[in-house]
């Protein structure tokens, strides 16, 4: 029952229109690496990407789990196609996760690849770097791909909001007042890779390691748990 | 399994408003094992119903019990349900055979038949590895009925089957809710068209302006419906001698001028259209066109509801 709902989950999400428009999106900062490593013109050793890594981890990543997250609920409701599955003797929380778990297994391996494309573009990166960009980076799709399906249910402007969310909270306040930093997914994905190789990732939004993942987590089990109670109690158009 | 009273719908004290609209309005009723009809004009608070009776809706006020449980928050009593709702939702990028077998596993249906037989019910076979995008209206409902079907249900909601349906699909939906209340399952369907839901349903719920208008079986529902004035109006050559004319039969209740036309009420249309003809003659007046004002369905409801 739960694979059915995630084949049908991975296949919504995975249209391919959209996620050609995401890839081309994905691949910015990839580009600009690229661009600065022919140019041959910086010292890229104690950078991610040339210094391209906020691009990354602010805009790219939670784009696109946005786009992929608020709509594996809201396109349902949007195409009135939610009663179809809510009408079956199906328990609520295994259609989050099918949805989650679609929305992570599309959006993962892309941001990974894209961390990984970008770090390991200097020749001397060592494999542990390139491999903590990968895990942070899938850690923080974790994270917002939970935020976002909840999102989805609750708004029809589940775009909208998650832009909003990432410019003001994530990009602006978090980056202005240190201690908002442990309500960060920003903060989580670098404290994932700092913690698990340190340098060259930036420090300034660093938490600890453990903090890191015990907040991803947290955050993660919350709104899976809100999203679930929402599909609960929510009248299904 | 039913109510104590044997009815496997029970709708008690509900209303629904949003915000400030009152959708449905307390609207008491019980429905019991085979074909029982909702009919209403659009608007009228059909859908709300039908979505509270299927839980996903929940009620204001008042409470809805399904089958002898509460419908709200009991996923398990869609394993004895089929519902069909009345928005043409589809999976556009699956086959009709991967939509209903979706359905299937999604209700745990262990049965390896049951696809095919659900399918074949609705007379789908030679079309069910087709996507569903590329099906017409009427194929499309008839692909969600037998997705609503597979699992065999107790009880069925269906809102606005028809809809899309050419004149031989209605005949063999017809022939297949007959075969349902046969079983002994409980079939309710809902329209807005009376001779729809008259040529389906032994029992039939009137629901105007989100209120239970009249209940009771087509023939009790028809008569209460052919007791309403009809406003008809008639353009003649002579018209204050067509009207002198008018006023004088039995059929008619008022007559007045009105935009170079005479507005005639009357609570019995067929003789004032036979009637007319033969006064104009006798006038020695043209009588150019007799056309009924208020024929709509909106009217006779808004006319049944309002006594």
């Amino acid at each position: 029952m739960i694979l059915a709902l995630f084949l049908l989950a991975l296949r919504q999400t995975a249209a391919p229109r959209r996620l050609l428009l995401l890839t081309i999106v994905s691949l910015l900062p990839v580009g600009l690496t690229a661009l600065l490593v022919a140019l041959d013109e910086a010292d890229l050793s104690g950078t991610v990407g040339g210094g391209f890594e906020p691009l990354l981890v602010s805009f790219i990543l939670p784009l696109v789990v946005i786009v992929l997250a608020s709509g594996a609920f809201g396109n349902e409701v949007e195409d009135r196609t939610l009663s179809l599955l809510t009408t079956k003797p199906v328990p609520r929380w295994s259609m989050v996760l099918a949805k989650l778990i679609g929305t992570i297994v599309v959006a993962a391996p892309m941001m990974a690849a894209v961390a990984v494309a970008m770090t390991a573009m200097p020749s001397d990166r060592e494999t542990g770097v390139i491999i903590a960009a990968a895990a942070g980076s899938a850690v923080g799709v974790v994270v917002y791909a939970s935020v976002f399906t909840w999102a989805g249910l609750v708004t029809t402007r589940a775009l909208a909001f998650g832009l909003v969310y990432v410019l003001l909270w994530e990009a602006l306040i978090t980056g202005l007042l240190s201690g908002t930093r442990y309500l960060s997914v920003r903060s989580y994905t670098i404290g994932v890779m700092h913690g698990m190789e340190g340098s060259p990732f930036s420090e300034n939004l660093a938490i600890g390691f453990t903090t890191a993942i015990v907040g991803a987590a947290v955050v993660t089990v919350l709104f899976f748990a809100l999203a679930v109670r929402r599909l609960s109690r929510m009248d299904v158009p | 399994m039913t109510t104590a009273n044997g009815a496997s719908v029970e709708v008690q004290a509900v209303s629904k408003w949003y915000g400030n609209v009152v959708a449905v309005n307390d609207v008491s009723f019980e429905i019991y094992p085979g074909v029982t009809g909702i009919l209403g004009p659009n608007g009228a608070g059909k859908t709300t119903l039908l979505s509270m009776m299927s839980g996903l809706l929940r009620p204001s006020q008042g409470h809805v019990r399904v089958l002898g449980e509460e419908v709200v928050g009991n996923v398990g009593l869609y394993g004895r349900i089929g519902i069909m709702l009345e928005h043409d939702a589809l999976y556009p990028f699956m086959t009709g055979r991967s939509f209903v077998d979706l359905a299937a596993k999604l209700q745990g249906v262990s049965d390896p038949d049951a696809v095919e037989w659900a399918i074949g019910a609705v007379n789908l076979l030679d079309a069910q590895d087709r996507p569903t995008g590329q099906y017409s209206r009427g194929m499309r409902q008839r692909i969600r009925l037998a997705a609503t079907i597979v699992h065999d249900p107790e009880l069925l909601i269906l809102d606005e089957p028809l809809n899309g349906t050419d004149p031989r699909q209605r005949v063999e939906f017809a022939d297949f809710v007959a075969r349902m209340s046969a079983a002994g399952k409980t079939v309710l369907i809902s329209s807005h068209i009376l001779e729809e839901v008259e040529a389906l349903a032994d029992r039939i719920l009137l629901v105007v302006s989100g209120k239970l208008a009249a209940a009771g079986n087509h023939r009790e529902i028809r008569e209460k419906l052919d007791e309403r004035p009809f406003v008809v109006r008639l353009v003649a050559e002579k018209q204050r001698e067509m009207a002198a004319a008018l006023v004088g039969l039995d059929a008619v209740e008022s007559v007045r001028l009105e935009d170079g036309a005479i507005e005639v009420t009357t609570r019995n249309l067929a003789d004032l259209q036979r009637s007319a003809p033969r006064l104009a003659r006798d006038i020695g007046s043209r009588l150019y066109r007799i056309e009924p004002m208020d024929d709509s369905l909106e009217s006779v409801f808004s006319y049944v509801v309002q006594r």
